[in-house]
């Protein structure tokens, strides 16, 4: 008998909702997907000693992985630490709150890195203060990307083969780890990350980020960008767009990364007849109450009364400048391979739009 | 003592489908497997009571088969019956080809018929694992079963049988054996324990569909992971020429020697197909062996 930490009372919220969008287009929609790494992390450290009965866990998070530990240390019994900004959602402050969650907000950026460091900086103080503290270490943990096996059987378990995957990239661990699963049975399988413009996770020079989940201005460990055929960049506008389009045309309440997740997997399925098509939708809607689903809110966003782009334009180098959604051939290359290319190929094309762009972002 | 006699026949198979480490619904991890039976390799079994006070099997080097016998015989209330136990069977032994189980099935099956007895399979694999301490799953033939060979349990049970495939086998190394139980059990590493489970998603999938195509991505992706444990020499080339004449996929004995190229037995095709692979595995200095599902 193994003696295995076993932290499963919320197992059955882990599992995505599989729904056909048409043709052979399938979203895979999830409660809160950040429950399957949380608790996976969580277990595998209780089982190396990492973290004890009763300990305080600490993390940085302003989303959905806070939101998960907090339902996990409520359940199991941890005391949980959460930095965090003010981009945090006043309802799901509320809520980590009531979840007996200690929630210390960031209001000043870091020199270099941003909210994001200054939130680390922070983070790195209460690991030292308190003892026997554990931090899951989302963007580096390795159990992060592990964990998405079971994403992976429950997507072959309904739907057989699958030939692309397209997801939302912030720890990079939903879409490397599921991509890598998936490639264990279907080597051929084309996957799709989606990013924003501004996040260096795939070569953009790092600016202002506005859409939570989405990039990021630090380069996490986790994102394995071996795993990448192709690589897009929406800006938030057209995501928010697209989560209004995924709920009216669908009847699904999702988050503003689902929607653009589901604007770049809807061309690729359309181009691609015939493929079977899966694409991550993290969380739901109810966060984005006041702001994604709020008109008045929207009116306020960059771009938000331009027609958005019906298709993306292909770009040459990553670190072109980007009005709107873009595409690039990732051709499952290391970061350092595309960005050793794309000095060299200072005159192709440019985004129409670009000049304007950097203004708007 | 009732005199008379008990006949039985096991069949072997040619190593897994899939073989890993694989969580029960208790959250347990448990050592589990699908076996891919041949019917054409089988054990047969006779029990023939006598007087003596002695069990008694030939020939006497089925040791496992004796034990067997005997473990059925107390457990239906029949302890210290004389009898002679004969064994025939035409599975190659120590290649991972399930020679031992069958035996000690046909035995257990044997008994049983002397004994007039219908037992569950699930006592008839408990009395197997403790003759023999790890078992295959040869004995559910109507249902596919993901079986834990080490506890004598059925993790999962696939409703269906498993889909018809034909298969060339290869054995990979003639000479050497594999003892299957001195063979220490896989240490899996965690990325491969998850890998298990997507496996075991299309394996449900495959079952269900009747998908020969699927299991063989599954099969593949098995043997690919037991090459870190037991590698299969040339098993690149195998693989090659596989892919030459459209095999499905490969399959490999995971504690064994052997290996089979897949093909859908449902494919018009796949008759052609396999005699040329076979073919060209002779080309290659292979020995290579055609079993029809
Ligand atoms: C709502 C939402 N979508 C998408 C993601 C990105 O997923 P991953 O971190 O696995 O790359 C996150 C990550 O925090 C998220 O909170």
């Amino acid at each position: 008998m193994s003696t295995r930490a076993l932290m499963r009372k919320l197992e059955d919220f882990e599992a995505p909702r599989v729904v056909p969008l048409g043709g052979n287009l399938y979203g895979a929609s999830f409660f809160l997907m950040k429950l399957l790494p949380a608790r996976f992390m969580l277990e595998r450290a209780a089982d190396q000693g990492l973290l004890r009965p009763g300990a305080t866990i600490c993390e940085s998070s302003s989303g959905t992985f806070g939101l998960a530990l907090a339902m996990l240390a409520v359940q199991h019994g941890y005391r949980l630490i959460l930095v965090s900004d003010w981009a945090l959602d006043r309802n799901l402050h509320r809520r980590l709150i009531e979840l007996g969650a200690e929630v210390t907000i960031v209001d000043r950026p870091a020199p270099s890195g941003g909210l994001q460091q200054a939130r680390l900086d922070r983070l790195q103080g209460y690991l030292q203060d308190v003892s026997g503290s554990y931090w899951p270490s989302q963007y580096y943990n390795p159990d992060n990307p592990l964990s998405y096996g079971k994403v992976a059987e429950q997507l072959v378990d309904r739907l057989g083969r699958v030939d692309c995957l397209i997801g939302p990239v912030g720890s990079g661990g939903s879409m490397s780890g599921t991509s890598r699963y998936l490639r264990t049975l279907f080597p051929d399988l084309y996957a799709i990350g989606v990013d924003t413009p501004n996040s260096v996770l795939f070569g953009q020079p790092s600016g202002k980020l506005n859409l939570s989940g989405l990039g990021g201005n630090i380069l996490p460990s986790n994102v394995d960008h071996s795993q990448f055929d192709e690589v897009h960049w929406l800006v938030p506008a057209e995501a928010f767009h697209a989560t209004h389009d995924l709920h009216r045309q669908h009847g699904l309440f999702m988050g503003p990364t689902s929607g653009a997740a589901y604007r770049v997997a809807k061309w690729w399925s359309r181009n691609n007849p015939g493929k079977t098509v899966v694409a991550l939708f993290p969380d739901e809607g109810h966060r984005y109450a006041e702001t994604v689903y709020d008109e008045d809110w929207l009116e306020k966003i960059a771009g938000w009364s331009d027609p958005p782009r019906a298709s993306p334009f292909t770009v040459s180098t990553p670190m072109a400048p980007m009005s709107g959604w873009s595409r690039f051939a990732w051709d499952r290359r290391s970061l350092d391979d595309v960005l050793a290319h794309a000095s060299d190929q200072h005159d192709t094309a440019a985004d129409p739009r670009a000049d304007s762009a950097r203004s708007g972002a | 003592m009732p005199i008379g006699a008990g006949y039985a026949e096991a069949i072997g198979h040619h190593g897994e489908l899939v073989q890993g480490l694989f969580e029960d619904d208790g959250a347990q991890m448990r050592r589990a497997l699908v076996s891919l039976p041949c019917r054409q390799l089988r054990s047969k079994a006779r029990f023939t009571a006598n007087n003596s006070d002695q069990l008694r099997v030939i020939p006497a080097s089925r040791e496992k088969a004796r034990r067997a016998a005997e473990l059925t015989v107390n457990a239906f209330g029949r302890s210290g019956i004389g009898a002679d136990l004969q064994i025939d069977s035409n599975i190659p032994l120590s290649r991972g080809m399930g020679s031992s189980t069958a035996d000690v099935l046909a035995s257990i099956l044997a008994v049983l018929d002397w004994l007039g007895i219908e037992a569950a399979s699930d006592d008839v694999m408990q009395i197997a694992v403790s003759a023999e301490t790890a078992c295959d799953s040869t004995l559910f033939r109507q249902q596919a079963v993901l079986f834990a060979h080490r506890d004598g349990v059925v993790m999962e049970s696939f409703r269906r049988p498993l889909p018809p495939i034909d298969f060339i086998s290869i054995d990979t190394t003639p000479g050497a054996t594999v003892d299957t139980l001195d063979f220490e059990p896989a240490r899996y590493d965690q990325l491969e324990i998850e890998t298990f489970r997507p496996l075991r998603g299309l394996l449900r999938t495959a079952i269900k569909n009747a998908d020969a195509r699927m299991l063989g991505r599954v099969a593949t992706a098995s043997a690919r992971i037991n090459e870190r444990f037991l590698p299969k020499p040339r098993l690149a080339e195998i693989e090659t020429i596989g892919a030459r004449f459209d095999a499905i996929g490969f399959q490999v004995a995971h504690s064994g020697t052997v290996v089979g190229l897949m093909f859908d037995a449902s494919d018009l095709k796949a008759p052609v197909n396999i005699e040329r692979a076979t073919a060209a595995l002779r080309q290659s200095g292979f020995e290579p062996a055609i079993f029809r599902h």
